[in-house]
């Protein structure tokens, strides 16, 4: 393994920039599967369990379909519940963005939810909707909206210069028009930075919900596994939903930097 | 041309008042911007407005544009008064005013895209005034590539797309280098002997003020209102000469500089 970290860190300055990052994360990862290994001899198979061990019990649960169906629902719940923040977040961050008397009323409340754990909602989510889909999605909103609602209501609050005034002068009319025009446009690099916030929080509420209000997805099969100690599945579940995350991220990463481009 | 007594009034100002909700020491008061502005602005004139910081030259073009509402008054345009904003009276901006998330060539079709034209018919119409301002080539860029003589000129082709009736420029040099800014004058110049615009052109600079205009508006401050008119005669086309050495232009600019010159002791004592 040293051999091959040697070698690969010589060759990289005569590689082109654009493979330069990856193989530097690759590198990486290679020595802390190999520190893991280590941490495996010494802790024993149930608290660390083997390098291999965890990547057999990942084909195990790929090639019985078990992982796809769990990726299935989770991404579904995920889906559901990132649209629903998505459009409570906007239609919030507008109204408290563009309303002085909804920032009073309505802010604190949204402040108070960003700070209060999702998991501490789980058990009146529980009381009022049950086990069904619908408490799920809701804890996915919980744990997402705020993010979104802030940015929107954020990025609207201070005007973007003179260019709603230069709107107006060319005869766009009404608070919509401008809205879409131009606030929100000039908004949109902000409002994406926390969409991806949302996101990620997004992914937590995933798993609180599926884990505390009724096993399914991703949730279910990390917790039954655990309640059975076998904690190479474990891993092995965790690690697609470590990938989801991230994912999702570099997804809108990338979004971002679409619309950011004309940002010197 | 002031000389054409019979050229029929473009735009006319009545009796413009206006005054800004103030807070002094914690008492709410208004404090007085413009006292009884009238003006008459006749069809294809170069009109120049000057004054001392504070005299309200921004604030009377901004009511032009119907993007302020006055306590008081009137702006007709064509005999006809006019209370919201239109590409009739097109604005260009102090600091351009670009939408940088837009392309040089997306942010001439703007104002045609809200008038409804068709994209096509925008897209050929931008080109057309990109080309008249030099900067066909760089359609596809985004604003902050260019220079800021470059944006300005875009924010000069943008207006002038719309074919406006009354063009009104908001200090439109003001955040250019001087050197860039002789040349953005020559080329107003150039643009306007061909499209005959009526303009009204804000500027703090007395020499633009003079180089530019038919008629010069001295704003005087507290509250403002107009202190002086004067004409220019200086022969047309004002470039291919030195129009600071010709001989009517320094007496011009003694006359006014007078006058501005008082206005602005006063404001610095007060101040």
């Amino acid at each position: 393994m040293t051999a091959v970290i040697t070698t690969g860190a010589t060759s990289v300055p005569t590689r082109s920039m654009r493979w330069k990052e990856p193989r530097r994360h690759l590198l990486f990862l290679a020595g802390v599967l190999v520190l893991w290994q280590l941490g495996n001899l010494a802790l024993g198979q149930l608290v660390l369990p083997s390098v291999p061990s965890v990547f057999k019990a990942l084909l195990e649960i790929t090639l019985s379909g078990a992982l796809i169906k769990a990726m299935g629902e989770s991404i579904l719940l995920l889906f559901l519940g990132l649209s629903a923040a998505l459009a409570i977040g906007f239609f919030f961050g507008v109204l408290i963005g563009r309303s002085k008397l909804a920032q009073w009323t309505l802010s604190p409340y949204f402040s108070a939810l960003f700070v209060t754990p999702t998991v501490a909602l789980v058990p009146l989510v529980l009381v009022w909707f049950g086990f069904g889909l619908s408490g799920r999605v809701l804890v996915v909103i919980l744990a997402a909206v705020v993010p979104i609602m802030l940015s929107v209501a954020g990025s609207l609050r201070d005007e973007p210069g003179e260019l709603v005034e230069v709107a107006r002068s060319f005869g766009v009319r009404g608070e919509i028009a401008l809205l879409v025009h131009v606030r929100l446009r000039a908004a949109l690099p902000v409002i994406l930075s926390g969409f991806r916030l949302a996101v990620g929080r997004a992914v937590v509420g995933m798993a609180v919900a599926e884990t505390y209000l009724r096993l399914g997805g991703i949730g279910a099969l990390i917790n039954s596994y655990g309640a059975l100690f076998q904690t190479d599945y474990v891993f092995a579940s965790i690690l697609p939903l470590t990938f989801l995350g991230i994912g999702l991220t570099k997804l809108v990463s990338r979004v971002e930097r679409h619309f950011q481009g004309w940002q010197s | 041309m002031p000389s054409e007594i019979n050229t029929p009034n473009k735009l006319e100002l009545k009796n413009i008042h206006k005054s800004f909700p103030t807070v002094v020491k914690g008492h709410a008061g208004r404090t007085q911007i413009l006292a009884g502005v009238d003006l008459v602005v006749k069809a294809n004139e170069f009109l120049t407005i000057i004054g001392p910081s504070g005299c309200g030259k921004t604030t009377l073009l901004r009511i032009i544009a119907s993007l302020l509402p006055a306590d008081s008054g009137e702006v007709l345009v064509d005999g006809k008064p006019v209370t919201e904003p239109s590409a009739e009276r097109a604005m260009v901006f102090q600091s351009f005013g670009l939408f940088p998330w837009k392309t040089v060539l997306d942010n001439v079709r703007f104002p045609l895209g809200i008038r409804n034209v068709p994209p096509r018919e925008a897209t050929e119409i931008a080109m057309t005034y990109l080309r008249k301002v030099g900067l066909e080539k760089s359609a596809s860029a985004h604003p902050h590539q260019l220079s800021g003589g470059m944006q300005q000129r875009v924010g000069l082709a943008r207006a002038l797309a719309t074919e406006p009736e009354v063009l009104l420029m908001d200090e439109p040099f003001g955040a250019i280098d001087a050197q860039t800014r002789e040349l953005m004058q020559e080329e107003l110049m150039r643009l306007w002997q061909e499209t005959r615009n009526t303009v009204i052109f804000v500027t703090h600079d007395l020499d633009e003020a003079v180089l530019l205009a038919d008629r010069v508006v001295l704003m005087s401050p507290g509250p403002g209102h107009v202190r002086k008119l004067v004409s220019v005669d200086l022969p047309r086309p004002r470039w291919g000469y030195d129009v600071r050495a010709h001989e009517q232009f320094a007496p011009l600019r003694a006359e006014l500089w007078q006058a501005l010159r008082g206005d602005l002791l006063q404001g610095s004592a007060a101040g």
